[in-house]
């Protein structure tokens, strides 16, 4: 697997902003809020169909300078391991998530870059609260960053980077076999 | 039941169960701290991650934080990270390098072997240095594994280690150059479960089929013919080396090279084959590349996870956390270690194919075990266990040797008598 190419956080200037349109703007933020409640509500299938073939879900260890190929992450998953990730889950024995978290998230700040003519660099922040119903039925909180790389291709948007930066990402983490 | 001396401890552990106040009772917890965490070796880290002068980790022993820190002599110590003036912790970074420690509270200096060297304002303290350094802990490295006492009196670390010398000597020579860098950082894993649930579970054949049965179902890998089949068809073995070592032997599953790795193809990775051959002759080199790495828990605190290395460190009763990095190799290609690395992000961690499950299971049983659960069955195969003339016990892979191994040990250290 091919680390993604990052950009440094330098590109928040206004100069990297290649103009993106108000409705473009407003098309993105509605496919992060999909993305967002289709993941909370573990509708796995219908996740999977918002994820490009190149995709990329990976859970570094926090939003550090952390290279895939160097570093251990929590996930790092090309498509293929996705895809098992997610067979996985619809198996229905996944014990970890049975029965599924009950979460809901909350998306904000979200910034828009576009790379190309049709791919775009988003970056947004989250907080999920996850009740672990397959274990202590205690509210769990997953504060962290979001760089979403998207694609338009037929009318639609596709992911094919997920990169979740948790806020505590290095330290303790409990059971996270849901999609974050 | 109350648990206030050290013979209580020898009724709740039988020879085929354990009480399950075992797994809830904090006093027991205490006496755990002192007899298994303070008073015999535990591991501290590797080598490799403190690679120059001044590198530091900073580690949980027990409850204790320490320092591990390479010396300007190249040796590497374990110090308290606590000054010794006012208790102030002095390095909150999990790593970093530094020239000296210095305390953030009151400036009070030490050199990196916890030594006091300096104290601001010395006209108002008259005592020697000499009587404040951090505590230096008694620690020893086996092929670069550190391990640390806090009991300066106890017996040499090789002998703790005892008959399971080997197993570290087996993960070590996965490396044509015989060393592993632990390089890769650790991820962190909470468990809302006592600490030893991780070793019994590590060392468990029993489970395999169905706490993981979403990942047999999903994934063909190795563990199919190692710990998947019927009874009568699974070769693999549970093995107990003594002092509370443990092994889940699937070398005798694997046929062609590279299985444990997950490969399929192993020509794939034939320069790594050929560095193996190189190094250890045609013999060794077959033997190794074909058994792969051990499964096995080093008493009390460390998993030799096949590709992995893995520390359990108690919180409380009732928490506990694993940490582990991929065991990546010295002197090999690149691919070898990408795919030790993606290996190990399949199997341990939250996110993980099998650890998730894993830990919510140990939570369940943390759950059902809170108050009044009585004997818990361990006696799996004991109508089967064989003893070798070195006093080694080997089983079938689902019996429960290795359990019985790890509470047999934990019984005599934690009735033992004070040394």
């Amino acid at each position: 697997m091919n680390t993604p190419h990052l950009e440094s956080a330098s590109e928040t200037t206004p100069s990297a902003h290649i103009q993106t349109s108000p409705e473009e703007y407003q098309r993105i933020c509605e496919f992060l809020y999909r993305e967002a409640r289709l993941a909370d509500e573990s509708k796995y299938t219908e996740w999977e169909t918002l994820v490009d073939d190149d995709m990329v879900y990976w859970v570094p260890r926090g939003a550090g300078d952390f290279d895939m190929n160097r570093h251990v992450s929590i996930t790092a998953d090309n498509r293929a391991r996705l895809r098992t990730r997610i067979a996985q889950l619809m198996t229905g024995e996944r014990h970890s998530q049975t029965p599924v978290s009950n979460m809901r998230r909350l998306i904000s700040n979200v910034e828009v870059f576009k790379t190309a003519p049709n791919e775009y660099r988003v970056l947004s922040n989250f907080v999920l609260y996850e009740l672990r119903m397959a274990s202590t039925r205690t509210i769990e909180i997953w504060p962290g960053r979001v760089e979403h790389h998207l694609r338009w291709v037929n009318n639609d948007y596709k992911m094919f980077l997920k990169k979740v930066m948790l806020i505590h990402g290095d330290e303790p983490l409990p059971s996270l076999a849901f999609l974050i | 039941m109350g648990i206030h001396r050290e013979e209580d401890v020898a009724q709740l552990i039988r020879e085929d169960s354990v009480h399950g106040s075992l797994y809830t009772n904090d006093k027991l917890f205490e006496l755990e701290m002192e007899k298994i965490f303070y008073g015999g070796w535990v591991f501290v880290g590797h080598d490799s991650e403190v690679p120059a002068i001044g590198d530091f980790q900073r580690r949980t022993l027990g409850r204790e934080e320490v320092l591990m820190i390479r010396q300007r002599d190249q040796s590497v110590a374990v110090v308290s990270n606590r000054c010794a003036h006012r208790g102030n912790l002095m390095r909150i970074e999990y790593s970093g390098r530094a020239k000296y420690l210095t305390c953030t509270y009151h400036g009070w200096v030490y050199d990196l072997g916890g030594n006091l060297v300096d104290v601001p304002y010395p006209g108002g303290f008259t005592k020697p240095k000499s009587d404040l350094g951090l505590n230096s802990l008694r620690t020893e490295e086996y092929r670069g594994f550190i391990f640390a006492t806090f009991a300066p009196e106890i017996e040499p670390l090789e002998a703790h280690l005892g008959k399971a010398k080997i197993l570290i000597d087996r993960a070590c020579e996965m490396s044509p150059t015989g060393k592993i860098k632990l390089t890769a950082g650790w991820v962190k894993q909470r468990f809302d479960a006592n600490w030893k649930m991780l070793p019994e579970n590590d060392t468990d054949g029993y489970h395999v089929n169905f706490t993981h049965s979403s990942f047999a179902r999903v994934i063909d890998s190795q563990y199919d013919a190692a710990a998947l089949g019927s009874e009568e068809s699974l070769v693999s073995q549970t093995i107990d080396w003594g002092k509370g070592h443990a092994e889940l032997d699937f070398s005798r599953t694997y046929k062609s090279y590279l299985l444990w790795l997950g490969v399929k193809n192993p020509e794939r990775y034939a320069e790594y084959l050929r560095l193996m051959k190189e190094q250890y002759g045609e013999d060794k080199g077959d033997q190794i590349l074909r058994n792969g790495p051990p499964h096995a828990t080093i008493f009390p605190n460390l998993f030799l996870g096949e590709m992995n290395i893995v520390i359990f460190l108690p919180v409380s009763t009732n928490v506990c956390v694993q940490w582990h990095t991929p065991m990546l190799l010295d002197g090999v290609p690149d691919d070898v270690n990408q795919r030790i690395l993606r290996q190990s992000e399949a199997a341990l961690g939250p996110s993980a194919f099998l650890l998730a499950d894993d830990s919510v299971i140990s939570e369940r049983q943390q759950i059902a075990l809170r108050d009044r659960a009585d004997w818990l069955d361990i006696s799996r195969g004991l109508n089967r266990s064989e003893i070798d003339a070195d006093g080694v016990t080997t089983g079938h892979i689902t019996d429960e040797v290795t359990n019985r191994g790890f509470w047999n040990h934990y019984k005599a250290v934690m009735t033992a008598e004070p040394t």
